[in-house]
């Protein structure tokens, strides 16, 4: 055996915070069920705002994992990160970070805008009581690097540190971020996104995009790849993945769950729905290239699944566009349409749903989508048993980035 | 006049309200020499208790507030500048 082998990074961690669940364990039961969970937003001081329905992250008490200093100074979108986290070291199997250690782990997350409630609170005290009210947090709850800062301090982790802004795609590119770091060199990487847009100020920000869905029924809402496609439906939450060389995981006997085998990102601007055919096709052909792996050895696409008609079928060309015939043949899923979408954080938790897959050997369905009107195999009501070696993940933002991930089974890899 | 001062049950009552950490006043008043540091307090935290403390007694404190190494330094800079100030 050669010992000139590339470094490889694999996925040794998985940490899920979604509204369907608390745990990957729980998250993926849900996944597999096709369980919908989007309901009436309840979260204080939106009840009379024009967006009613979204996929709310309930019974989360983040003080049962961190400890209380943390969470004075963070938003709520950090507090679904550090939890996370938590979650996925602990699947790892990675506990406190030997000082040796602390510059071979490096933290990466993805943003899509940062601290809204954190910023709306302080905000709110400006302009009511005066500047000195402010407290000094906010000069760094709410920007879009906090969780990778506050995870880093917590955890001790002082090896590269990363923030990826690129829109929702940013969630793959951030998988990818962490992925060139182990191959670089860095042991591990702690990586993910979660975002906490269910508050006023950041869901008066959303009702400009005239992608986002306001129907009031939630089974009706977001119903992408069907006549019925009305836009999307928001959620909060995330997910975090410990991401850490292969050899370093097989010498401590961690489990090797998927390998980051390749991704390609594009960028075809904002609401440019037809455009982003290309772009994304452009996408998946990078990420098949750099993964060396032929269309026909993709067994399940994480569709993107935005809901806009046109964008939907922009989606349904790109992957024939990129996988050729096999993309009308290939099964697809959208787990996000019994959740919402989570911005950064969607990505991040299909790309947890698809590692768990390949190990269950089942694709999950896409809650509330029966009638399909795209020329694809889009999996509905349950989920199919299949042998997946080999996951394409796909994502695309609201102001036009497009990004595509490969990923292949753990079990499969030579020693 | 009344005398103000701030006491160290006043100052684990802000650290709890500023910082989120939790200490006993019994303890604090143990080991005022103590470097907040080692107490998990930073000097953005204890920017917070000096805001909280100029907007209680409104008036400000000395620019380099935030820079105290102890609890015992703080207190006794921030009562000396409330009696200066009575």
């Amino acid at each position: 055996m050669s010992t000139q082998r590339p470094r490889r990074a694999v996925v040794t961690g998985i940490g899920v915070i979604a509204p369907n669940g608390l745990r990957a364990d729980a998250y993926w039961k849900s996944v597999r069920e096709g369980l919908g969970v989007l309901d009436r937003i309840t979260r204080e001081g939106c009840e009379h705002l024009p967006l009613r329905v979204a996929g709310e992250v309930r019974a989360f008490d983040a003080a049962d994992l961190i400890e209380e200093r943390f969470l004075v100074q963070t938003d709520r979108f950090s507090h679904f990160a550090m939890a996370a986290t938590v979650l996925a070291l602990d699947d790892a199997g990675l506990g406190a970070v030997d000082p040796e250690e602390a510059y071979d782990i490096g933290v990466v997350t993805a943003a899509g805008s940062g601290g809204g409630e954190f910023g709306q609170r302080e905000l709110q005290k400006l302009w009511g009581q005066g500047s000195r009210f402010v407290g000094p947090y906010q000069s760094i709850a709410w920007f879009y690097a906090a969780s990778t800062g506050q995870i880093s301090i917590r955890g001790g982790f002082k090896g590269p540190c990363g923030v990826v802004a690129s829109d929702e795609a940013g969630g793959l590119d951030a998988i990818a971020h962490a992925a060139r770091g182990v191959r670089r060199g860095t042991a591990a990487m702690v990586v993910g996104a979660a975002e906490a847009p269910l508050a006023p100020y950041s869901m008066v920000c959303q009702l400009a995009y005239p992608e986002l869905s306001t129907v009031e029924d939630p089974d009706r809402a977001y119903r992408p790849f069907t006549k019925g496609a009305c836009g999307f439906v928001p959620a909060e939450g995330g997910a975090m993945l410990v991401v850490e060389d292969e050899r370093r995981a097989r010498d401590r006997g961690a489990a090797v769950r998927a390998v980051v085998a390749g991704h390609a990102a594009t960028f075809t601007g904002a609401s440019q729905w037809e455009r982003s055919r290309e772009g994304l096709a452009h996408a998946i052909r990078g990420a098949l290239a750099e993964a060396d792996c032929a269309p026909e050895e993709i067994d399940v696409v994480f569709a993107d699944a935005l809901g806009v008609p046109a964008a939907d079928r922009a989606e349904a060309l790109a992957i024939a566009d990129a996988l050729g015939a096999h993309g009308t043949r290939v099964p697809v899923t959208a787990p996000k349409t019994g959740i919402g979408r989570a911005y950064c954080g969607a990505p991040l938790l299909d790309t947890a749903a698809a590692v768990l897959a390949m190990e269950h050997g089942q694709i999950p369905p896409t809650p509330n989508v029966f009638d399909i009107c795209h020329d694809l195999d889009v999996v509905t009501s349950n989920a199919r048993p299949a042998e997946l070696r080999t996951a394409l993940i796909l994502s695309r933002g609201l102001m036009g980035s497009n990004a595509a991930l490969v990923v292949r089974r753990g079990g499969d890899l030579a020693r | 006049m009344i005398t103000t001062e701030v006491t160290v049950d006043e100052l684990a009552a802000l650290m709890k309200k500023a910082a989120g950490i939790t200490v006993d006043p019994k303890e604090l008043a143990q080991s005022l020499d103590a470097p907040f540091g080692t107490l998990g307090l930073d000097s953005l935290a204890l920017l917070g208790i000096v805001g909280e403390l100029e907007n209680r007694y409104s008036r400000p404190l000395p620019p380099d507030a935030e820079r105290c190494k102890t609890p015992r330094e703080f207190l006794d800079l921030v009562n000396d500048t409330l009696k200066a100030g009575a």
